[in-house]
């Protein structure tokens, strides 16, 4: 690439003026909206197709076990027994998901797994908005169905307690959507 | 209480004390002021979670660096070493006894007819601490940078020195009062002086290592420079040291150029017989104009820094020895000539003209042609 700068006039050699020209520059910088994003007073709302947990879902499952194949890192537990029923009159055999566990923790998000399962909707997918993952216990990482399925019911962090006055926020809170695209 | 020792001891002790507390509050405050500022420069938000606002951070950043450890390195000359940050820091201290912050004679601590010239004498001897703080820690790095900030420093002294000398001849004297006191009935020095104002200002810059000059202590580039082997307190001490010179030059460049205490012109307005008329109250009128415009100049220093790059070192000499100087020894021939044929006056005019053209420059305008981008074809073979 190569970039052509306006030319210089021939006063620009000797009288400095593009010094004052940076100047006004900075000061205009000085009074433009700022870029960050106070975290846990602030937070950001990701854009629709960000990756993020997984999440499960148990009605679309049909325990064909493709995922835990897929896993390349192997750490998803997927216990089946074979149950029958009766369906307008004939017997059916259908396979029942005992127990569908995640060891996030291990988990480097390569969505293998989403690839591989055959329903449609998918039944194990990443496409959520929750990237907030942190734990202070590492067993708090260890996912079984009911917990992937509704984690998003867990209680969330919402900031300190409000005993603590905390640091004061020089602009009204602001919701910030689609910042990862 | 004997009068005599009322008068030369006891008040000026008094004032310098008060005069200490406000500018040394000035200094930790400026810390603060710095990091947020040029956060807002660069569009994030800076320090903003101790206390409200990050004010808090003015005291958290004192407390760090007294509980940390103060190393001192193995072969290091004691003495040298414990002086190399006290002495840039002393006469920075002594400058605050011979600048007037107010109308006289209350709020001047100490009236000096050589105010001008003891001043520039005490500045100079900073760069003794520098020297000695490089060549102290054993650590050949340190030294180099010492060396390189002395030579920096001695060499924006001698600019910095000629700029004044057009102020002087102006006024006639070195009495910081009578400086004031002129540009009240005249018009503020930056008008007629506007070159040497230019220079002044650059110089100061150059002086206290400020960012288009900051090689000594290069951030992104060099550990530290000189003060690498300091740690704790010692450390920031260099840091008070940097930022009282910033103060003190922040004075002069008011005292000198931009009216002192004074808020009037051709003897209109706040002038310094209008401040003494309304008493103490006058008094503290003037001594808060003036601290209003030092934090001006404190202000621009962090303009400065969020807007200049850095200079090579073979450039800042360039710009030292063979612009600067001409430049001020050129003012003061051309200064010279105006004030023998008596057309001071003369230079009011030239003065405004280069304001106005500067301020026509930035007028609001259609900008110039984008910068072209074009794709370079690769030939082949």
């Amino acid at each position: 690439m190569l970039v052509e700068y306006p030319k210089p006039r021939w006063s620009d050699k000797f009288l400095l003026l593009d010094l004052l020209e940076g100047l006004k520059t900075t000061l205009r910088e000085l009074f433009t909206p700022k870029v960050t994003i106070r975290y846990p007073e602030e937070r950001m709302e990701p854009a629709d197709r960000f990756r993020g947990m997984f999440k499960f879902s148990y009605d679309r499952c049909i325990a064909c076990k493709l995922c835990a194949v897929a896993c390349p890192i192997d750490i998803i537990y997927i216990d089946v027994h074979d149950e029958m029923i009766e369906e307008g009159g004939k017997k059916k055999k259908v396979k029942v998901l005992d127990r569908y566990d995640i060891d996030v923790k291990r988990c480097m998000f390569c969505a293998l797994c989403e690839e591989a399962c055959p329903t449609k909707p998918k039944s194990i997918w990443l496409t959520t908005k929750t990237y907030e993952l942190a734990s202070y216990d590492r067993n708090d990482l260890y996912f079984n169905m009911q917990e992937l399925e509704y984690w998003d019911d867990r209680p969330k962090y919402t900031g300190l307690p409000e005993a603590e006055p905390q640091a004061q926020l020089d602009e009204p809170k602001k919701q910030i959507t689609g910042g990862v695209q | 209480m004997n009068k005599a020792l009322m008068t030369y001891l006891i008040w000026p002790l008094v004032k310098f004390i008060i005069a200490f507390i406000i500018v040394q509050g000035i200094v930790a405050a400026m810390n603060w002021v710095e990091r947020r500022l040029l956060g807002l420069f660069q569009a994030r938000l800076g320090p903003n979670r101790v206390g409200p606002w990050g004010l808090l951070q003015i005291i958290a950043d004192p407390i760090k660096f007294l509980l940390k450890e103060d190393i001192v390195p193995a072969r290091a000359e004691k003495i040298a070493y414990f002086l190399g940050p006290v002495l840039p820091l002393l006469p920075a201290f002594i400058v605050f006894c011979l600048i007037p912050y107010g109308p006289p004679p209350t709020f001047t601590v100490t009236r000096v007819n050589v105010g001008l010239l003891l001043i520039l004498a005490l500045t100079s001897t900073a760069v003794y601490g520098i020297i000695l703080g490089g060549w102290a820690s054993n650590n050949k790095y340190s030294l180099i940078g010492g060396l390189r900030s002395a030579a920096q420093m001695v060499s924006y002294e001698v600019p910095f020195g000629l700029s004044i000398i057009g102020v002087l001849m102006m006024s006639s004297s070195l009495d910081l009062v009578t400086i004031v006191r002129y540009q009240e009935v005249n018009a503020w020095n930056f008008i007629p002086q506007i070159v040497a104002c230019f220079i002044f200002l650059v110089s100061m810059n150059a002086e206290n290592n400020r960012t288009p000059f900051d090689l000594p202590e290069a951030e992104s580039e060099l550990v530290a420079g000189y003060h690498t082997e300091y740690s704790a307190m010692k450390f920031a001490f260099f840091m008070l040291a940097e930022y009282s010179m910033m103060i003190v030059n922040s004075c002069l460049i008011v005292t000198l150029f931009f009216g002192g205490w004074t808020l009037g012109m051709f003897g209109v307005g706040l002038t310094t017989d209008v401040l003494n008329g309304m008493g103490i109250l006058g008094g503290v009128i003037g001594a808060a104009i003036f601290f209003t415009k030092v934090m001006l100049f404190l202000l621009m220093y962090v303009w400065f820094r969020a807007t200049f790059p850095r200079f090579r070192f073979d450039q800042l000499m360039d710009l030292g020895w063979k612009f600067m100087i001409p430049l001020a020894l050129a003012n003061i021939f051309v200064t010279g000539i105006f004030i023998l044929a008596g057309q001071e006056r003369l230079m009011y005019w030239i003065g405004l003209g280069v304001i106005g053209a500067a301020l026509f420059y930035l007028r609001p305008k259609k900008k110039r042609a984008p910068t072209k981008v074009t794709q370079k074809v690769a030939h082949a073979g």
